[in-house]
């Protein structure tokens, strides 16, 4: 009966959060100019409006108070969803983040941290150094939190039911140049995607890609030009990174033998490093040829946007280096 | 304060101080696994403080010692298990030194180990209990060092503004590990900084219980009733090392054999008639010792606990 719509990513979001938010009075939200107007990337949009200005709440410029006050208020009894602006603000709240939300449960062998931290993530163009960062591997180092990152409008929505019904933190990765994109979604509020289950995005037999957030929508691009070469990618998009469906990795390329890993995060200690390494542990000899990475160059963003995207995988780097990778 | 309620915090007190007592002998004898940071002579303020609590009010209390958690009514061999590192903690095990206990049930939340935490995670729960209309106060206690932290800007600020039901409690105790407060703060008080965030500020005597009991239960009755939160300075003093074992090299004016300046315990027990109080000490003394044993008796967590407790 769930018919299909299609949405923008962003919309998509919003709904997320008007359904949750209607469905379980103890969710409430807070964060930087996202009441009246509705969030700076407009996902807020029309939350204040119908759930009031007590449950979207506009806070003055403190991070460490929007997360730490989140763990606070999830003690109290209620569900937090919070916005940062971007989501390089995690840094500025670090504290907050990777020792309250994180540990405060294990710390004192009791209660439950049922927050969700939504985080603007990663190049959208012109943003710099400080606003542009595709940080999710620190949730992965620093045991307790849970990482989402999204890539198509379905799993935004589904992801972040699924994050605030969880009673863990979940850092919630948006990718800010996904928002304008469009998918089907389905209808049915109780439909959610669970964490910790890949998508396999793209079905193929010569070699598995994984990718995740804008980095997806880059590899299946990458998928159908090399298919005209017969180079045939099975993309697998892991959805979260905590939980890992490492699974569905291994048993792809188990398949396809050979693995090449595509992120936005620089290359050093990414996420694609801790994939590699999990798959050589546990498929050593399915593997053809090494596992590598294309990856954000390790650097800072440079705000020039079309620099910028140089630091990126792009289409191109990821064709390049499959038909190289296929060769090997 | 009626005479009922000034003898409970009598024996509230004076258990503290047995309770330091205790843990200092077997810090000195044996030690244990972590920092102990005795609060001794700071009894007046934690007991004080927490008497005007509802039992359902919120408590995030500071690193100086149990007193919070005593007065709050949490069973002091679960306390003393968390201090030793027994499985019968109320963090399981994982304790050892004074940083984590929490007792859901009396609204003892815990304690972050970075200083400054609490500030945000208290305004956080005031937010929550504003929410949900339920009625409770958060009281927070800190340290004049803690107060340096940036956090309690973030907090404090939003505090105020949303008026939320939170008591700011400090310590004054004249230092922060080997920093003279004189010399990290540009005005004499804490309280001086309250106006900034429109919030009335209050300096107590730390070493009169009532007092601080009274100006506490204000400030409780001003957040319960929607007028926000209040800053409270209890003036009081640091009267060992910053841990246990602290030889305090940089302090000149180190206080010699416990002579605690205006003692919360003999101030308070004056105003006690000498057979009442010579009965809660010997109890209290009993309890305590009774708790310490209990806690000592109780076996260590199994190292299955490191993997407890990270997920829900
Ligand atoms: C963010 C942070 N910085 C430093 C420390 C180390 N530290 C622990 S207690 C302390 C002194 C605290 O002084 P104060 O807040 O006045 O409390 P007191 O020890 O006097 O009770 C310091 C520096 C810490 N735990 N967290
Ligand atoms: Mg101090």
């Amino acid at each position: 009966m769930a018919s299909e719509r299609v949405l923008g990513y962003a919309r998509a979001i919003n709904e997320a959060l008007a359904e949750e938010m209607r469905r379980d009075e103890r969710v409430w939200m807070m964060g930087q100019d996202i009441g009246k107007m509705g969030g700076v990337f407009g996902l807020t949009k029309g939350l204040q409006e119908e759930f009031g200005a007590s449950r979207v709440r506009d806070t003055a410029i403190n991070e460490t108070f929007i997360v730490g006050g989140a763990a606070g208020a999830a003690l109290g009894g209620t569900i937090p969803v919070v916005e940062l602006q971007f989501a390089d603000f995690v840094l500025t709240a670090a504290d907050e983040v990777f020792h309250k939300l994180a540990k405060w449960r294990y710390m004192h062998g009791q209660f439950e941290m049922p927050v969700v931290v939504r985080l603007p993530s990663g190049v959208v163009g012109g943003a710099g150094a400080e606003h542009s960062q595709s940080l999710e591997t620190l949730g992965m180092h620093i045991a307790g939190l849970k990482v989402a990152v999204p890539a198509t409008p379905a799993d935004a929505k589904g992801l972040l039911k699924s994050a605030i019904r969880d009673p863990n933190p979940v850092l919630f990765f948006e990718h800010k140049g996904l928002y304008r994109a469009k998918g089907p979604v389905p209808e049915d509020p109780e439909l959610v995607v669970p964490f910790g289950v890949a998508n396999v995005a793209r079905q193929g037999r010569g070699m598995t890609v994984v990718a995740t957030g804008l980095m997806v929508g880059r590899a299946l691009e990458a998928a159908d030009r090399l298919s005209e070469d017969g180079i045939d990618l099975e993309v697998v998009d892991p959805r979260t990174l905590v939980p890992l469906d490492i699974d569905t990795i291994v048993a792809s390329v188990e398949k396809t033998h050979r693995l090449l890993i595509v992120h936005e995060a620089p290359r050093t200690a990414g996420f694609g490093a801790e994939i590699a390494q999990q798959v050589q542990e546990r498929a050593f000899f399915a593997l053809d040829a090494p596992v590598w990475r294309v990856a954000g160059t390790d650097t800072p963003l440079p705000q020039d946007p079309e620099l910028e995207q140089m630091c990126i995988p792009s289409v191109d780097d990821i064709v390049e280096a499959a038909r190289a990778l296929a060769a090997v | 304060m009626n005479s009922a309620d000034l003898i409970e915090l009598y024996r509230t007190v004076v258990t503290i101080r047995f309770a330091e007592l205790r843990i200092r002998e077997h810090v000195e004898a044996e030690g244990f696994g972590g920092f102990w940071h005795p609060g001794i002579g700071q009894e007046g303020v934690q007991a004080g403080a927490v008497a005007a609590m509802r039992s359902d009010d919120y408590l995030y209390y500071a690193h100086r010692g149990l007193g919070y958690a005593i007065a709050k009514g949490m069973d002091m061999a679960v306390l003393f298990g968390d201090l030793l590192g027994r499985s019968t903690g109320s963090t399981g095990g994982k304790g050892g030194g004074t940083v984590h206990f929490a007792d859901q049930s009396r609204g003892v939340l815990g304690q972050g180990g970075t200083l400054g935490s609490n500030f945000v995670m208290g305004a956080g729960t005031a937010t929550a209990s504003q929410l949900l209309g339920d009625g409770r106060v958060t009281v927070v206690f800190f340290g004049d060092g803690a107060a340096g932290r940036g956090t309690w800007h973030e907090a404090a600020l939003q505090a105020s503004v949303w008026k939320l039901p939170v008591v700011w409690v400090c310590e004054n105790n004249g230092w922060a590990l080997s920093a003279r407060f004189t010399d990290q703060s540009p005005t004499p008080n804490i309280a001086d900084r309250a106006p900034a965030y429109g919030m009335p500020g209050v300096i107590v005597d730390g070493q009169d219980p009532i007092a601080v009991h009274d100006a506490t239960s204000e400030a409780i009755g001003r957040a319960r009733s929607g007028e926000g939160p209040t800053l409270i300075e209890a003036k009081t003093l640091r009267i060992r090392g910053h841990y246990e074992g602290d030889r305090q090299p940089y302090r000149e004016d180190k206080v010699a054999d416990d002579e605690i300046p205006n003692d919360p315990v003999h101030r308070l027990g004056e105003q006690v008639d000498d057979d009442t109080r010579r009965q809660i000490d010997a109890e209290a003394r009993e309890k305590v010792a009774a708790a310490f044993d209990e806690a000592l008796a109780a076996p260590r967590a199994d190292p299955s606990v490191i993997f407890e407790a990270v997920w829900a």
